[in-house]
């Protein structure tokens, strides 16, 4: 029966234009944005989250395989250079009036080189360094290396079939696209 | 002058029942009948025709959107949406207790009425449920002064026991049992009361 006290206040006559403003907000069709706000903030932060979750499970695969693919070229490189049929040949050379080096590092047993070259001046746009392996039967191709920048290169080369002993090697400046036969001036020309 | 219209105990079941059958009509018809009684409420606690107003428009949206939950077997319409009116209007006034000048303004105006409750003015006795007011006013004027007081600070304040007691300088005990007595002298008058009556 208490409730009866809220008559204990004296009425007061509304303002005649308060009953359209109550009923016209009382009688409005209830906004739903929140409610839809709420679902597009879910959606946005569960796509992002899926988004996230497969991003970085591609970016880890990714890394995964660059970190095996780096394992094993240290595996090769390791092999390389502290091998025990590995010879290591140093090779001093001049180009373009610089002084720069050519490391040949020659893996007997599985028939491969690596190759660094330090200090090379890089090549006029219409030339390129050709190396050679020189064998019994003559001058053979290793590769053409085109070099624009003046940085260091690293190779890996597969040597000649074993009916092609090798004995040394040369690097030529040849036409860009690489000649069949050194042509050039000679850069290095050494006998193992 | 209007003439004063009449809410039985059968039109507030009939309204009910229209309101929850979604009849619009019905809204503005209740606006019509309790409009006055709840802006008075809210003014009485508030002391702010705007921010009354304002408890008025709360008031009959949450009426619209909650129909379903007025149990007419616990009791009729009116006191449900005046208790609503009540709630709303102290929300209102515990969050601007916040702002310490309005505050200061507010125990001004209290302190004009001495904490009783100010009889109408002549000419808003046109409203309908005008009988009833009378009714309620009689039955509080039944109370002791102190029993009164307590109903009043409880009631329009919206104060807990404790903070009657300290406003009053009493023992909380003696609080609980002024209200206690209070609301059983109050039953007891208003029991009849299930109508609006002219």
């Amino acid at each position: 029966m208490t409730d009866w006290l809220g008559m204990l206040a004296a009425p007061r006559t509304p303002r005649p234009e308060l009953k359209g403003r109550v009923l016209a907000r009382a009688l409005a069709p209830r906004r739903r944005w929140p409610l839809a706000a709420a679902a597009m903030i879910t959606l946005a932060v569960g796509g992002g989250a899926w988004w996230a979750y497969h991003t970085i499970g591609t970016l880890t695969a990714e890394r995964d395989g660059l970190a095996a693919r780096v394992h094993a070229l240290e595996d090769t490189v390791s092999t390389f250079i502290h091998g025990p049929a590995t010879q290591l040949i140093q090779i001093p050379v001049s180009t373009g009036g610089r002084v720069g080096s050519v490391t040949i590092f020659a893996d007997s047993v599985r028939h491969r080189w690596l190759v660094r070259c330090d200090g090379l001046a890089p090549n006029a746009r219409d030339q390129a360094y050709q190396l050679w392996f020189i064998t019994e039967r003559g001058m053979a191709t290793a590769a053409v290396m085109p070099m624009d920048q003046d940085k260091p290169m690293v190779m890996g080369l597969e040597m000649p079939g074993a009916d092609q002993r090798v004995l040394g090697a040369a690097m030529t400046i040849e036409p860009r696209a690489g000649s069949a036969s050194p042509s050039g001036p000679v850069v290095f020309h050494r006998l193992l | 002058m209007t003439s004063p219209k009449r809410l039985s105990q059968e039109h507030q079941r009939s309204l009910t029942r229209r309101l929850k059958a979604r009849d619009e009509r019905a809204l503005g018809e209740l606006y019509d009948v309790v409009a006055p009684w709840i802006l008075g409420l809210a003014f009485r606690i508030l002391q702010d025709e705007d921010e009354a107003e304002e408890v008025v428009s709360d008031v009959f949206v949450q009426v619209w959107r909650r129909i379903d939950q007025h149990d007419a077997g616990r009791g009729p319409l009116v006191p449900w949406i005046l208790s609503i009116a009540r709630n709303r209007s102290l929300d209102a006034l515990r969050r601007r207790r916040r702002w310490w000048r309005k505050s200061a303004l507010l125990e001004q105006a209290h302190a004009v009425e001495g904490g009783n409750v100010a009889p109408a003015a002549p000419h808003e006795a046109t409203v309908p449920g005008w009988p009833l007011h009378r009714e309620v006013h009689a039955a509080l004027a039944a109370l002791s002064e102190e029993q009164r007081r307590v109903v009043v600070l409880s009631y329009f304040e919206g104060l807990s026991h404790g903070q009657i007691a300290r406003r009053l300088h009493q023992p909380l005990g003696t609080v609980k049992t002024r209200l206690r007595m209070a609301h059983q002298k109050l039953t007891e008058g208003l029991r009849h009361l299930k109508d609006w009556v002219e």
